[in-house]
């Protein structure tokens, strides 16, 4: 689902600028409050940390962002032979398909279509008697 | 690391291995970023900034097995945070991306302290 993930990412960004901003205001706050309190008193200004929302809000954010790269991400395929097989038996191109629906570009289909259509295993005799019920029907509905 | 007696047995499929491997570092180049921008922003400094990108880089790689990897895995009979089905070795999806991602990581980490300390 690549609006779900983008949605996340997308909202995980704006906290995170968010964050950012409301960190950069509270540095450049604290930085002025220790000019003018060293100016009228001289006792030194102990260093401030971070307010634990802004710490949160990053945090959060960070996760967020997480989860919304992590789902955009697209899907992985088997590694072994027989079962990266299995699935294209099984599900054809539909179980090849990145986030958008369309097909990889590395998708090759079936590895056993050579085998499949090989002259040899060609039955001649079925696709005789099913070319002759062809023309059979077409002659009746004549 | 399978044998080649193993190889020979099941063999494996280059493609997927490249496709997944890429995504994997994909993901993990991105992230690490991310992660330097946040201990950038929270203003962390020398062991504390690694054990952030640390413990986040594991949490990626979990996060990634639990969306990614673990529904098909599990249903195909693996035993749970085993990776064998989309990667070679559990060193490589565990551990991979902490070596793959630190230059971004520290890049970032960097210039985000010194845009918000500065």
């Amino acid at each position: 689902m690549p609006f779900l993930s983008k949605t996340t990412t997308a909202f995980g960004g704006l906290l995170l600028a968010h964050a950012c901003y409301s960190a950069r205001e509270h540095t450049t706050l604290q930085s002025l409050r220790a000019a003018t309190a060293a100016t009228l008193t001289s006792s030194p200004a102990a260093a401030v940390s971070l307010p634990v929302d802004i710490v949160i809000e990053t945090i959060i954010s960070t996760l967020i962002i997480l989860l919304g790269l992590v789902l955009a991400t697209r899907p992985l395929r088997p590694l072994e032979w027989r079962v990266w097989a299995g699935k294209i038996e099984r599900e054809g191109e539909e179980g090849f398909t990145d986030g958008s629906g369309a097909a990889d570009k590395g998708f090759v289909g079936n590895p056993f279509s050579v085998l499949e259509s090989r002259p040899n295993f060609v039955d001649i005799r079925k696709q005789r008697r099913e070319f002759a019920e062809w023309v059979q029907k077409g002659t009746a509905q004549q | 690391m399978p044998s080649e007696r193993e190889l020979q047995i099941s063999p494996i499929v280059q493609e997927s291995l490249m496709q997944n491997s890429r995504t994997l570092s994909n993901l993990q180049s991105l992230t690490a970023s991310l992660f330097g921008v946040s201990a950038g922003i929270l203003g962390l400094e020398s062991y504390s900034g690694f054990l952030f990108y640390l413990v986040f880089s594991l949490l990626t790689a979990v996060l990634f097995y639990v969306l990614r990897v673990a529904p098909t895995s599990l249903a195909a009979g693996k035993a749970p945070l085993d990776t064998s089905r989309y990667f070679r070795g559990p060193y490589e999806f565990w551990a991979g991306g902490l070596m793959n991602g630190l230059a971004g990581f520290i890049l970032t980490w960097t210039l985000f302290y010194g845009l918000v300390r500065a």
